[in-house]
């Protein structure tokens, strides 16, 4: 027992400050993408919706539909059309409603 | 069933009577109805030093009468359904749904003979956690959620 | 069909000249046809009749270091009547067969010292000879295989519901024909002096463990029997994998069993390229390998927190998780995810570790690992909990085909990384791994030590990969079909994956089967015998199985 005592006492605290405080390795966590308006056209779009895996994404129109509680960030969608998607960088997607999770991104590319 | 606006509303009102009722002791009750084990393992972490859920007042209990919040993950197996309403039966009232994982939000698998594809066809939920899997830091932001802290200010990258 | 002693190809070459002797011992049985033609390299497949199958079975089984890995049948006939499989499932899915026929084609997978060897015999009506008193290792294959094609072993004897639940009507969707009647469902009778209590336990259970259903026979406190039931996880996911591509497949592969997601990706990968003729680039391989270590890695941590938890040291168990966080944010920051889903793809890999980062955080995650091991093994009362809990001989390892550290703990050297069979260039171990970790005694604080030996072996080969390189590469898979069979060694032991591909690239049959398949066979017996309720989540934790790799 006071092996266990002292070697917890050199190491310290490691636990995380957040929610007060960010914590910092939530720079390396995956998070779902945000989508450049002005970078899809229907047929990005298309080519999205296609290799989604989780059916995150649809198109209606001149809208992308991207749904972010389906969303596992596999990163296929930015393979597919790099300049039209980066990582978000957000972690705290927690909603109330399943609905508020639903993002409609309207496709502004040039020739659309 | 699905959350509509009154239960929206129901929620909220919840979430008010477990922030005042309940002060900052809440004890969760964990549902697996179909996961891959990898939410599992990140719901583990969060009595894990590095985020010791217990000093935000939030505890594990096996017991659903104990109970408040119903943690579930998974897409809702059919062949689950019973268990999964006798645990939710067996919590007294107030309690809180937080579903959590692309399984249990309806992402990873579509409604179909061997599951219902995401835990609201069967279960009340009050909160949706995203991810796959949600880190142990959006299961806190999660829970802070579902507990409508108003307290609760995360940093923002 | 008229036998035909077919001279074995030249291109099987290097895996027939292992397996050489008991290809010929075959032939000799007459009725039999070596076919390869480049479709499964690595692999040699073997054709047989229905009435060779048996006399097959008994001369491979009885060869020194042969061991049945997996069996499993071929689909045929419609899905079941009035369903519809599915959005991302195609249409094709419905009426695809893998052999053109309406007959389910049996296989068996046998690993022998250096590759695989696969039997694959036509059934016509619905029994096949009974495998299990041969290779008894086959018990729970043989029940799933009656749930979903409706063929069982000619004596008869009863068989298990597996997969499919209890409601499960006609039509509910199996990869072939129904069965003409539902599974019997007789556990082993309970042979002890006395009374004899039987309750079910789950499928909800202690909070944040997987939901996991089990029947418990005990007289007293000591365990007489337990047997799992796997319905309430099972996703059907090779159902599912029907009509996909090996890239969209691998999504739903890699979630088959989220702890071992680089192995069962890597395993269906790998299968897609054997039946494909497709090698990855030896860096990409390398990346899979070092991917697959640190998936080991993390995985021991967890299994050593559990370890704790079972013994009631939290103290031990606070510092198995943080050694499990710090891996876990190795794994974030080198491949970008804290689980490395998504590293692997069909002729490589997708993402190379940020070699970096590695090198830099690596040690000390391990060196938090390491010292937290040190001090429960100097723990007195750490160490007499696990001695002598949930012993498993050598013998029943290799009766029942168990695998991973599990097996390694009662003494058998087996590890698909030593497999020396598969495309040349194809096995990154190769040079690097050259025995397997074993240990002697069989109980919970042998697969303890040998979970250790693992991990301290996987930081080196680690090291080892990044300095040979790793890069995010791949090879394009060729167009065309085939069949294949992949491997790869995950925390838990060997995972196999099958796949045949239709002429578009399409998924006609994937068999997934992880680990967790084989050794929560050896649960039941590690629990009998001399063990109370209270060794159980001990037994449990030392295996580190998952529900949803053996429910899928």
């Amino acid at each position: 027992m006071p092996l266990w005592f002292a070697r917890g006492l050199r190491r310290g605290v490691v636990t995380t400050r957040y929610p007060a405080r960010p914590d910092e390795s939530a720079a390396w966590l995956p998070t779902p993408p945000a989508f450049r308006s002005r970078q899809l056209t229907r047929d990005v779009a298309d080519r999205m919706v296609a290799v989604c895996p989780a059916t995150a994404l649809r198109r209606r129109d001149d809208t992308l539909i991207f749904d972010v509680g389906a969303c596992t960030a596999c990163g296929r969608c930015a393979e597919t059309a790099p300049d039209a998607v980066a990582p978000s960088g957000e972690f705290e997607l927690a909603a109330t409603a399943r609905s508020a999770l639903i993002k409609e991104i309207p496709i502004r590319g040039g020739g659309r | 069933m699905n959350p509509g606006r009154d239960e929206a509303e129901a929620a909220r009102r919840l979430r008010d009577t477990i922030s005042t009722q309940f002060g900052r002791s809440l004890h969760i009750r964990t549902l697996d109805t179909g996961s891959c084990a990898v939410c599992e393992q990140e719901i583990r972490l969060l009595t894990a030093p590095h985020y010791d859920l217990h000093r935000l007042g939030f505890f594990f209990t096996p017991a659903p009468r104990h109970a408040d919040l119903l943690l579930v993950t998974g897409p809702m197996i059919r062949a689950f359904d019973v268990a999964a309403r006798k645990t939710y039966e067996a919590m007294p009232g107030p309690k809180v749904v937080v579903a959590t994982g692309a399984c249990a939000l309806g992402g990873v698998y579509p409604k179909d003979p061997f599951v219902h594809g995401n835990a609201g066809e069967v279960l009340p939920v009050d909160v949706w956690i995203p991810g796959c899997p949600p880190s142990p830091l959006a299961l806190l932001h999660g829970l802070g959620v579902a507990v409508g802290r108003r307290s609760w200010s995360p940093g923002r990258r | 069909m008229t036998p035909t002693h077919l001279p074995i190809p030249a291109s099987l070459s290097r895996a027939a000249a292992t397996s050489e002797q008991l290809v010929e011992r075959l032939n000799a049985l007459g009725g039999l046809e070596v076919r390869d033609g480049g479709a499964t390299r690595g692999t040699v497949t073997v054709r047989t009749l229905g009435e060779t199958l048996e006399a097959a079975t008994h001369v491979v089984a009885g060869a020194p270091g042969a061991r049945l890995a997996d069996m499993f049948a071929g689909g045929s006939g419609p899905t079941g009547s009035g369903v519809s499989p599915g959005d991302r499932v195609s249409p094709r899915a419905s009426r695809a067969a893998d052999n053109g026929g309406d007959a389910p084609t049996l296989r068996l997978v046998w690993a022998l010292e250096s590759g695989y060897l696969l039997t694959e015999t036509e059934i016509h009506g619905d029994r096949y000879p009974a495998l299990s008193d041969i290779a008894p290792a086959a018990f729970v294959e043989e029940c799933e295989i009656y749930e979903q094609f409706g063929i069982r072993p000619a004596t008869g004897k009863p068989l298990n519901r597996l997969m499919l639940p209890p409601h499960a009507g006609p039509d509910f969707p199996r990869m072939g024909h129904r069965p003409a009647r539902p599974p019997e469902e007789v556990h082993a009778p309970h042979t002890v002096g006395g009374q004899a209590f039987e309750f079910p336990f789950g499928p909800v259970r202690q909070v944040g463990v997987e939901s996991l259903y089990y029947g418990l026979v005990t007289s007293g406190e000591e365990v007489v029997d337990v047997y799992l039931f796997t319905w309430h996880k099972h996703r059907g996911l090779e159902w599912r994998l029907r009509g996909t591509t090996p890239r969209e497949g691998l999504f739903f592969a890699e979630r088959a069993e989220g702890l071992s997601a680089v192995a069962v990706g890597w395993a269906v990968a790998a299968a897609a390229e054997a039946a494909l003729g497709s090698t990855p680039p030896p860096a990409a391989a390398r990346t899979r390998a070092v991917a697959l270590e640190l998936e080991r890695l993390y995985n021991h941590a967890a299994a050593m927190a559990a370890l704790c938890q079972a013994t009631g040291l939290t103290v031990g168990q606070s510092a198995a998780e943080i050694a499990l966080e710090r891996l876990l944010r190795v794994n974030a920051a080198s491949f970008g995810h804290r689980y490395l889903f998504g590293v692997i793809e069909p002729g490589g890999a997708s993402r190379a570790p940020d070699a970096e980062v590695l090198r830099r955080d690596l040690p000390a995650a391990y060196g938090e690992l390491r010292r937290a091991a040190d001090a429960l093994l100097s723990t007195n009362s750490f160490v007499d909990r696990l001695e002598a809990c949930g012993i498993l001989t050598a013998e029943q390892a290799r009766r029942l085909g168990l695998v991973g550290p599990v097996a390694r703990a009662s003494g058998m050297a087996t590890d698909s990384r030593l497999n020396a069979g598969g495309p040349p260039d194809g096995n990154p171990y190769a040079g690097h791994l050259v025995t397997a970790v074993t240990a002697d005694g069989g109980d919970a604080l042998a697969r303890f030590q040998v979970m250790l030996g693992e991990a301290a072996e996987s930081v080196r080969l680690i090291g080892e990969f990044l300095d040979a390189g790793t890069e995010a590469k791949s090879a394009p898979l060729p167009p065309g079909g085939g069949r294949g069979l992949g491997w790869a060694e995950s925390s838990r032991g060997e995972v196999l994956a099958w796949v045949a591909l239709d002429q578009d690239g399409r998924i006609t049959r994937a068999r997934l089967r992880p680990g967790s398949v084989r050794n929560w066979r050896g649960f039941d017996d590690a629990c009998r015998s001399q063990n109370v309720f209270t060794d159980i989540p001990i037994i449990e934790a030392s295996f580190w199985l998952t529900a949803a790799g053996l429910a899928r």
